[in-house]
């Protein structure tokens, strides 16, 4: 297992940021989800061992969270959410400085670095100032850093952020070739629920403290609900009614859609009763395949 | 060296080290990076010119006869002893130039850190808030011992070799140990100065405005204090008299100021404590993730 963590409690004074959290991630990429002040970032921090939890215990790449944060560190490479470098260096002697902190021996770091700016796209201006680089170019330098020193987990917070579509496609296949070919786990916390879906197999939400969610996405679509989408003639707010008394949760888009979601065991053949009950026409019943975005909405409870 | 391969990823197949000096790659980048801003090298080579004219200033010494034109009704300055040393250790322009390189070099060590959020970098990795300290402070250091201890000791090399004996040595047994104890009390004074000021803001501007406003606004108010109460200990409340003062005590002269040199020894020891005690507190790796 890359990450274990078992029961993790963690308060800031009387609030309570972390109430349990026990989740095991293994190969491959992972989604971390969650609203804003679900405590993501403090997961994050303790899995980094800046903080230590006030309950709980677990590890990260083997090492204990508690007593061998040193050595979790240096495992990790983490591309951070900001804009951050050094001013004043040029991309190679600063991803070869990240390289040397991590414990690479000098040489060894600038060779590597050199590699590591080829491999995200930064090879041709290797050698330019950190301070000229470009929105996007800063967000491949941030991946380089975090690579320098071939690390066996990496985080990435909101990795997409700051890139145009084109730029943004790129680091998403670097990222799925890093997690799927090269042996090193990849925690990804983004808001862009649609890159999660692209690179990640499995995905973590939390929320209000708590694992809302946790396994593989195709899992989870089946496990929490399925969705069938409508299309009517008729009244749908007798439908949607009905169907929200049954349990289900009822959406129309700008289309006219009626997306309904139904929780597990429901029967879709009681939409059709439904519809009859209250004299609507339903002619188009389509079940359709649930995106993520739907799903983190359905787990979190939020439209 | 391999050479570097330019498609795909590859492992890297080394072993990453368990470094002792983990500070030393960040003190190398400050040193490095200070030495890139325009005017610095030209600066710091003046910065050479008092330790340049101490040492013409030990050579005529020893020739007074052939320079007696240069030093004629000026014999006492060319009096080589612990004072001549301490004068070049104490001198205000000394003071200045030192404020004027660690400005241009030593005023981004934290603040550009912070502006540019690269701060979480350092901590991401697998150091301490310590070592990354020690890297900033071992830039301050490195120019600080340049223009302190390294100059005097030469000066005392010089002394000798142009005397030709160790009369000098033997008079003064204790002189190197002053000037290497007094250096690096300067040396941590300016760290935790210049370190504070850095902490202090984000823009580099503003540090180099607190460095210098901090330096001379405790000479203004001592110039006050002094005004009103006629105290000599109003030297107790400026950076450079209590400099003075230390250095005074460590070679053994007198005392500038007329106060006993301890007081000003733990005014300046307890400013460092509390610049120490700030900038740990501004400097926070759980800042890393927000």
């Amino acid at each position: 297992m890359s990450i274990e963590l078992q029961n993790i409690h963690f308060s800031y004074g009387r609030v309570k940021a972390l109430k349990g959290i026990s989740l095991s991630i293994d190969k491959g990429a992972t989604g971390l989800l969650g609203p804003n002040g679900a405590g993501k970032s403090t997961l994050l921090k303790i899995m980094l061992g800046f903080l230590t939890p006030d309950q709980g215990d677990g590890q990260v790449l083997g090492y204990n969270l508690r007593t061998e944060q040193q050595f979790i560190r240096r495992q990790i490479g983490y591309m951070p959410e900001d804009e951050c470098f050094i001013p004043g260096m040029d991309a190679v002697s600063f991803t070869a400085l990240m390289g040397e902190l991590s414990g690479m021996p000098r040489q060894e770091a600038m060779k590597r670095a050199h590699e590591v700016l080829f491999y995200v796209g930064l090879g041709e201006s290797r050698y330019r100032l950190t301070d000229t680089y470009s929105s996007g170019m800063k967000q491949r330098l941030k991946l380089a850093q975090a690579l320098v020193h071939d690390p066996k987990l990496l985080f990435l917070d909101e990795p997409t952020s700051y890139l145009d579509p084109t730029g943004r496609q790129e680091i998403l296949e670097l990222i799925g070739e890093i997690a799927s070919a090269k042996d090193i786990r990849v925690l990804i916390c983004s808001h862009i629920l649609a890159d999660i879906e692209a690179i990640c197999q499995q995905v973590v939400i939390i929320n209000r403290g708590e694992v809302a969610a946790v396994g593989r996405i195709e899992d989870l679509r089946m496990v929490n609900y399925e969705l069938y989408e409508l299309k009517i003639k008729g009244e749908l707010e007798l439908l949607r009614k009905e169907l929200e008394a049954a349990g289900c949760r009822v959406e129309e888009n700008e289309e006219r859609v009626v997306k309904v979601y139904t929780p597990p065991e429901f029967d879709h053949r009681q939409i059709f009763k439904a519809a009859a009950r209250n004299r609507i026409q339903v002619r188009q019943f389509v079940r359709s395949q649930t995106s993520l975005e739907d799903l983190f909405a359905r787990v979190v409870g939020v439209d | 060296m391999t050479e570097v391969r330019e498609k795909g990823y590859h492992h890297w197949d080394g072993q990453l080290e368990d470094r002792r000096q983990v500070f030393w790659p960040i003190t190398r980048t400050g040193i490095k990076l200070a030495f890139e801003r325009r005017h610095f090298k030209l600066l710091f080579s003046m910065s050479f010119l008092p330790a340049l004219a101490y040492g013409g200033a030990i050579y005529i010494s020893e020739r007074l006869e052939d320079f007696k034109f240069i030093a004629q009704g000026s014999e006492k300055s060319f009096q080589i002893n612990p004072a001549f040393f301490k004068s070049y250790l104490t001198m205000e322009f000394i003071y200045f130039i030192i404020l004027l390189l660690l400005s241009l070099g030593g005023a981004g060590l934290i603040a550009d850190d912070f502006r540019h959020k690269a701060i979480q970098l350092y901590f991401a990795r697998p150091i301490r808030k310590l070592d990354y300290l020690l890297g900033k402070a071992g830039v301050v250091m490195f120019f600080v011992g340049l223009l302190t201890i390294v100059p005097g000791i030469i000066l005392v090399v010089l002394k000798l070799l142009f005397s030709g004996s160790f009369k000098f040595f033997l008079n003064y047994p204790w002189l190197i140990l002053s000037i290497i104890f007094y250096s690096l009390f300067l040396m941590i004074f300016f760290t935790a100065f210049v370190l504070l000021a850095s902490s202090l803001s984000k823009n580099r501007n503003y540090v180099i405005a607190i460095i210098f406003g901090l330096y001379y606004l405790s000479e203004i108010i001592r110039g006050i204090l002094y005004t009103i109460f006629r105290s000599p200990y109003s030297a107790l409340f400026s950076f450079r008299a209590n400099l003075q003062q230390v250095g005074a005590g460590f070679f053994l002269t007198n005392k500038p100021y007329g106060l006993p040199w301890y007081l000003s020894f733990i005014v300046i020891c307890l400013f460092c404590l509390f610049a120490y005690y700030v900038v740990n507190r501004k400097v926070r790796g759980v800042e890393v993730i927000k």
